[in-house]
């Protein structure tokens, strides 16, 4: 598997959010989602999508609701609250900081 | 922080409705096991099966991520806890006799305990409701370390002025007094108080104003203050009650003040009304009838007070010397904590050992039936250890089983001590303030704090046995673990412990119902069925003179014997044969008198008219009787009781020896005219001396009026009353009673707690017979082969059953004989409540050992019994 990449520790928590930036999503749709933006190259262990689910929604950045997915199943819709978005520019501004600085370690010669 | 409060109502919505979200989990993981298995079958063009099963593996343990999905809930432990929980309570269901019967003797033990727990928390620990009790004292007159009575108004006077000690001192003199607010008098106790008695208290009005030090002046216009419940019951409410006039003993008082709501006595006075007390200049050293309170400066303390109070005995001494020549006189304060608690920690602290020796056999008896029920259990144990659950795991397991019974007999128990204090407050010893007790919060955590603490020790032992790696293996199975020497030997050692503290409660038991008996075959001096009692106060502003009152008992007397079935009536100023107010008095023999300045010996001395004697049947012995001559100015005279004239002139006839009476050395001396039968005042283990002043000398303003009835006395009441009516409207009668009522009650405080400690005896008998019982029918259930065995080889079954009884017999004498060691040294303590019993009386505690070791014998007999009736065929087959 040298085309998938494991997840860096703490990053999925940002994922995450950035897919519910756009719009609310199911828990599939949001495995599928960083399937296709990271073009299939990050594979996100459901084992671990769903404990990180509940953990964003019990630190009240996400918020949970029952309702109907396009594909006309109920199912349940994760969406951003007004503190998840704060949270996610912070973290999106604290990960480009860091993985600037990685890229520019690497970078040197 | 309104995020944090939002994840802890969510954590706790998580918890509460754990179903409902464990099937939203399961929704959602469905959910996206479809959608993934639907997506891979279009995307990778694989069957719907296929496809699932692809989806499954991308998904990983289903069961493994919903462990962590709760992890991340941070619920696991709970999880567990609760799983361990039900666990231990479908273990419990599957036994329910044991669970029961484990149950039920717990909740005993922890309810009993309890009680006296609430008990002991209000009467000992709780204190007085006065701010700062610590600080105050009452002072008594002591003249010997024994001899302490009131003060009289030269003491409060002289106090007052001279003393250096004290921030407040205050006094107030009890009364049983004819109270009336516009109706019908009623007799009443009153408390008349200075301002300082309630200064020193802390105690202060709600309405109105208090009473000030300007209304204890002599001639001042009169007032006083009531309780809220008197305002309430007797004036139409707290605030009407201001202003308004009330005649105590026919003296008019207005009301100035209200006390609080909930002060319903002070100093243990419960009276309704507190008139102003004004004292009258004193002419003579008593009468010592006051209760002086003072509360202590910063700087004072209880020995620095007393030194104060000696240097003012002394002062006041010389000046009153020609009434009373007892130099030996001091005023000594006491914490009124002490005062006011009285023998209250000697029988609660009775009853708290009992009910802790309940509670440890209670224990130990559960202790041990949960060896037992390890022993049944080691199989599945160790199946659990084999099978990888770490000892930790197994020892939760165990204890939360243990804690689970122990605390839902713990719960049953709350319930059996608010009865028991029900009980308690309903028959229990007279102390102060039970009544205020209440099964409280602390209670409650006293009960399950017992409870849990019982639940860990009856737990305990398995759980170590597990600790220490003593997990059998599957193939030696239970026989060999449950009945393993070392814990057949603690199941015996439990058995001797439960009968080593049996044994000191049937003791204790044993003396007060020893020493109850005899209280109750006591000769009260007196013929109590035939008699009637009525308690009388009159408006004592009419009836100052001895004269008023001498034509009106003449009057209401002659009254009284026209009913017909009245034979006599007479009058007596004490009640027997327990009057706790009965008049005491000093007295010098002349013949034989005790060293100047040394303490005069002091008896019960109620003032009585002649008929007193007729009426009650108690005999002339020697002399006279009181008679028409001995009127105000004769010479003083007095009867003596048979037990006084024994002590006192042990040789001769007491009859015409001269004494003089309450140290008045001014005053011609008395003379003895007669001796009569013994009558008890102070209780029917108290005293049989007693003397007796006549009426006709100096009436008293309250009296009881005896009546001797030819048919039952409770017939004539309402004629006795109307006829004591009849001649003053304003006469206050209460306590009208047989005489056979006040005799029964005289001896209701002993058989009350007799009862009490005999139930708790019995109790713990019960239960040692149970544990004795338990161990030899598990024994005989592990040695089935072998006692088959000895069936088969010819043994007779006498052989089998002595075998048995002899085992259980061991156990017991040596339980007994620890317990007889222990009974020997704590029933010392018991003395001063056992009337004419030795604590160390050899017959009770040969008689109590007796019934211990037959009830044991009963108890191991029948276990014995079903040994000897092992079929020994069917023993080996079973095997």
């Amino acid at each position: 598997m040298a085309d998938r990449a494991d997840l860096l520790q703490g990053t999925l928590d940002l994922l995450i959010l950035k897919t519910l930036v756009l719009a609310p999503l199911h828990g599939w749709g949001i495995s599928k989602r960083l399937r296709q933006l990271s073009d299939d190259v990050l594979e996100v262990g459901q084992g671990s999508l769903y404990p990180a689910l509940y953990r964003l929604e019990d630190k009240g950045w996400i918020r949970a609701e029952w309702g109907t997915s396009p594909e006309g199943r109920r199912a349940k819709f994760y969406t951003l609250t007004a503190h998840g978005k704060r949270q996610f520019a912070a973290e999106r501004s604290q990960w480009r900081l860091f993985s600037a600085a990685v890229e520019h370690i690497l970078g040197a010669t | 922080m309104p995020a944090f409060m939002k994840r802890i109502a969510r954590r706790t919505r998580a918890l509460l409705r754990r179903d409902t979200v464990n099937r939203d989990l399961d929704d959602e993981v469905r959910l996206h096991l479809e959608l993934e298995a639907e997506d891979l079958a279009r995307t990778r063009r694989l069957t719907p099966d296929e496809a699932r099963r692809q989806a499954l593996i991308a998904f990983g343990g289903v069961e493994r991520y919903k462990e962590a999905h709760r992890d991340a809930r941070g619920v696991r432990w709970m999880d567990e806890l609760s799983g361990d929980l039900r666990y231990a309570l479908r273990a419990l269901r599957r036994t329910p006799v044991f669970s029961l019967s484990a149950m039920l003797v717990l909740a005993l033990g922890i309810g009993s305990g309890t009680a006296v727990f609430t008990a002991v928390d209000a009467v000992l620990v709780s204190r007085l409701p006065y701010p700062r009790d610590d600080r105050l004292v009452r002072i008594y007159e002591q003249n010997s370390p024994t001899n302490l009575f009131g003060t009289s108004a030269v003491d409060f006077l002289a106090i007052e002025s001279q003393q250096r000690s004290f921030f407040a001192v205050g006094a107030a003199r009890p009364s049983i007094a004819a109270v009336s607010v516009g109706g019908e008098p009623r007799r009443t106790a009153v408390g008349y108080a200075t301002a300082g008695f309630f200064r020193a208290l802390g105690v202060s009005v709600a309405l109105g104003r208090n009473v000030e030090a300007t209304d204890n002046r002599w001639g001042a216009p009169a007032i006083a203050v009531v309780t809220h419940a008197f305002a309430t019951q007797n004036l139409g409410g707290d605030t009407t009650a201001l202003g308004r006039t009330i005649h105590v003993g026919g003296a008019a008082y207005t009301v100035v003040g209200v006390m609080p709501r909930g002060v319903a006595g002070l100093t243990g006075l419960s009276a309704g009304v507190w008139p102003a007390l004004q004292l009258a200049p004193p002419s003579r050293r008593g009468p010592f009838n006051l209760r002086i309170i003072a509360r202590l400066t910063d700087d004072a303390t209880p020995a620095s007070a007393a030194r104060d109070l000696a240097a003012i005995s002394a002062r006041i001494f010389p000046i009153w010397r020609s009434s009373l020549q007892d130099s030996e006189l001091r005023l000594t304060p006491y914490p009124l904590r002490r005062v006011m608690l009285g023998d209250a920690p000697r029988t609660l602290g009775v009853l708290a050992a009992a009910v802790g020796l309940v509670l440890l056999i209670a224990v130990a008896n559960v202790a041990s039936l949960m060896l037992v029920r390890a022993a049944g259990r080691w199989r599945e144990v160790s199946l659990r250890a084999t099978l990888g659950a770490t000892r930790g795991r197994i020892a939760r397991l165990l204890v939360t089983e243990s804690v689970a019974l122990a605390l839902a007999g713990g719960l049953a128990g709350i319930a059996v001590g608010a009865l028991g204090l029900h009980v308690l407050v309903a028959i229990g010893p007279h102390v102060p303030r039970l009544e205020e007790a209440r099964l409280d919060a602390r209670a409650v955590a006293f009960a399950l704090a017992v409870a849990l603490l019982a639940g860990v020790v009856v737990g305990a032992y398995p759980v170590l046995h597990l600790l220490r790696g003593r997990v059998a293996t599957l193939q030696e199975g239970e026989r060999t673990v449950g009945g393993t020497r070392r814990a057949t030997a603690l199941r015996a050692a439990f058995v001797v412990a439960e009968f080593a503290l049996a044994l000191p409660l049937l003791a204790a038991a044993g003396l007060l119902l020893n020493s109850f008996l005899r209280l109750q075959r006591v000769d009260p001096g007196f013929d109590p069925s035939h008699v009637l009692t009525v308690s009388v106060a009159l408006p004592t502003a009419r009836y100052r003179s001895d004269t008023a009152l001498a034509t009106y008992w003449t009057r209401a007397l002659a009254e009284v014997r026209r009913i017909p079935g009245v034979a006599g009536a007479g009058l007596g100023s004490a009640m027997p044969p327990d009057d706790p107010s009965v008049d005491e008095n000093n007295f010098n023999l002349i013949d034989h008198p005790v060293a100047p300045g040394a303490a005069q010996p002091v008896v019960p001395w109620p003032v009585v008219s002649t008929d007193y004697f007729l009426a009650l049947g108690v005999p002339l012995l020697d002399g006279r009787l009181f008679g028409p001559q001995d009127t105000a100015g004769a010479p003083p005279v007095v009867l003596v009781s048979r037990s006084w004239a024994r002590h006192y002139f042990p040789d001769g006839t007491a009859v015409g020896r001269t004494l003089i009476s309450g140290g008045c050395t001014s005053c011609p001396p008395t003379t003895v005219v007669g001796v009569v039968g013994d009558v008890k005042y102070a209780g029917l283990g108290g005293t049989a001396d007693a003397a007796y002043d006549p009426m006709t000398q100096g009436w008293p303003t309250v009296v009881d009026l005896f009546v001797h009835t030819n048919g039952p006395p409770s017939a004539l009441l309402a004629r006795v009353r109307a006829a004591l009516r009849a001649v003053e409207p304003d006469v206050a009668l209460d306590d009208a009673a047989p005489m056979e009522d006040q005799l029964h009650a005289a001896v209701a405080q002993p058989r009350h707690i007799t009862t009490l400690i005999l139930a708790l005896a019995v109790a713990a008998l019960l239960l040692a017979a149970i544990g004795i019982f338990g161990l030899l029918s598990y024994t005989v259930s592990a040695r089935r082969r072998e006692i088959g065995v000895r069936v088969a080889l010819g043994a007779p079954h006498g052989m089998v059953i002595g075998l048995i009884v002899r085992r259980g017999m061991t156990h017991a004498v040596v339980g007994a004989a620890m317990g007889l060691a222990v009974a020997v040294a704590a029933t010392r303590g018991m003395a001063g409540a056992l009337f004419q019993v030795s604590p160390t009386d050899p017959l009770t505690l040969g008689a109590v050992t007796a019934l211990l070791l037959c009830v044991a014998l009963v108890a191991s007999w029948l276990p014995a019994r079903r040994a000897a009736a092992i079929d020994p065929v069917e023993a080996m087959r079973s095997e």
